[in-house]
């Protein structure tokens, strides 16, 4: 009985995989990614893991914070209660909000370690210039997706951080006004500026980080991982 | 991850073509074990920061308190650190404009020109040595800037 069912079960994956095949070339696809040997050198040292631990924690931001998303309120009234109704009472709430937090405070010290990684074993020099041009601006992104986290919970440090901020961001000479008029909506933090960095956290900087994090493993893709060490 | 390796496999195709013969162990399933294992140990790692030391949640923002101290994200420190470290006028621009612009903008443009600046073809570290050097005194510098923002904290 049960060595029956195991024969159909691989008959209906053989099914799929032939399905697949006559339409997607798997035979001559997979081959090539399974089989060929990858240098020693890039596989055993550790420092090479730290742009695909960043990569992991950004996966793991994503699917915590649509489960933050769907219980989290942005408004200055509403804030604050919500992000305690996710601690006290959604179950596993507390949990997940706080795997979003350190999530991303691990991917940021990746992204730093990954960066210096890249400087110290000169691996932006030619051909790979423009991917760390992409990098800084990726680096650029993960520090604004946590400016833009901070203020949500709208407690006491989100509010006066981002004051700080904020005010940081305007002494810019020139621009530095406009940047603080476009981030804070208004002359003082208030609910225009939270509808703006809950649209900054959860929709504009998802979108620039998936264009780039797209180049940069295209990048990476075709150039391949310089060989050093 | 895997994904990742992926890619590292395309490096290798692309290695395999000079007369260099890579040595290595098959992708599949040597190197996926092993990625799945840093996975797991990466996502447990979280799930353990996580429970142990779970997201904080202060007073509700009250803009007529102003709470001490007020600290940014670690990462932001050496920023801070900056503003409060640099209180020097430059002829007619202000030590808070300086403050500012240096940590962010300059910094910023100084490292996305990085690859353009050193055109010095070279890998090696010894062969690198002013390279080397500034790198070590940037981090440095960075390092003691975020130690002097968490001393003067607001
Ligand atoms: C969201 C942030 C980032 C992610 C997820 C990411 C991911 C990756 C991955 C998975 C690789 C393959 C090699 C490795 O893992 O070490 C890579 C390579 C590279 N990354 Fe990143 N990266 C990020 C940010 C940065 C930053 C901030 C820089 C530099 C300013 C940078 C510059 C590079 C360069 C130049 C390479 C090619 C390295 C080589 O060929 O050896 N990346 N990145």
């Amino acid at each position: 009985m049960r060595e029956q069912r195991e024969v159909i079960i691989m008959t209906l994956y053989e099914k799929i995989y032939k399905w697949l095949d006559d339409r997607f070339k798997l035979g001559e696809l997979l081959p090539p990614i399974v089989k060929h040997p990858a240098p020693v050198n890039v596989v055993s040292n550790p420092l090479y893991c730290l742009g695909g631990t960043a990569f992991l924690c950004f996966l793991i931001l994503v699917v915590t914070g649509m489960f933050l998303a769907f219980y989290y309120k942005p408004t200055p009234d509403e804030a604050y209660k919500s992000v305690q109704n996710i601690m006290t009472a959604v179950p596993l709430g507390s949990l997940i909000r706080s795997i979003h937090h350190w999530a991303a405070n691990t991917m940021i010290a990746a992204v730093m370690l990954h960066m210096i990684r890249i400087y110290f074993m000169g691996a932006y020099k030619k051909p790979r210039e423009l991917n760390w041009v992409v990098g800084i601006f990726l680096l650029l992104t993960v520090t604004t997706f946590g400016f833009s986290g901070y203020l949500l919970p709208w407690d006491q440090l989100a509010l006066w951080a981002t004051k700080i901020g904020t005010g940081i961001a305007g002494s810019i000479p020139i621009i530095g006004g406009y940047i603080s008029l476009i981030l804070v909506g208004g002359n003082d933090i208030g609910a225009e500026t939270m509808t703006r960095f809950f649209a900054i956290h959860v929709l504009i900087l998802p979108a620039a980080i998936i264009t780039l994090l797209g180049l940069h493993f295209l990048m990476v893709r075709i150039q391949g991982i310089s060989g050093r060490l | 991850m895997a994904l990742i390796e992926i890619e590292r496999e395309e490096a290798v195709e692309e290695k395999e073509r000079e007369p260099v013969r890579v040595t290595g162990l098959p992708f599949f399933p040597h190197f996926l074990l092993r990625e799945v294992v840093v996975m797991c140990l990466i996502a447990g790692s979280l799930i353990l920061l996580a429970s142990l030391y779970p997201a904080g949640l202060l007073q509700p923002a009250d803009p007529f308190t102003t709470p001490t101290p007020i600290y940014p994200e670690w990462y932001f420190l050496y920023v801070f650190g900056f503003l409060k470290f640099w209180t020097y006028d430059i002829g007619p621009i202000p030590a808070k404009v300086i403050g500012v612009t240096v940590p962010m903008v300059l910094w910023y443009g100084l490292l996305i020109l990085v690859p353009f600046i050193d055109r010095n073809p070279s890998t090696e570290l010894r062969k690198r040595k002013i390279a080397v050097a500034l790198g070590v005194i940037a981090l440095i510098a960075v390092l003691v800037l975020t130690y002097y923002g968490i001393v003067h904290g607001e």
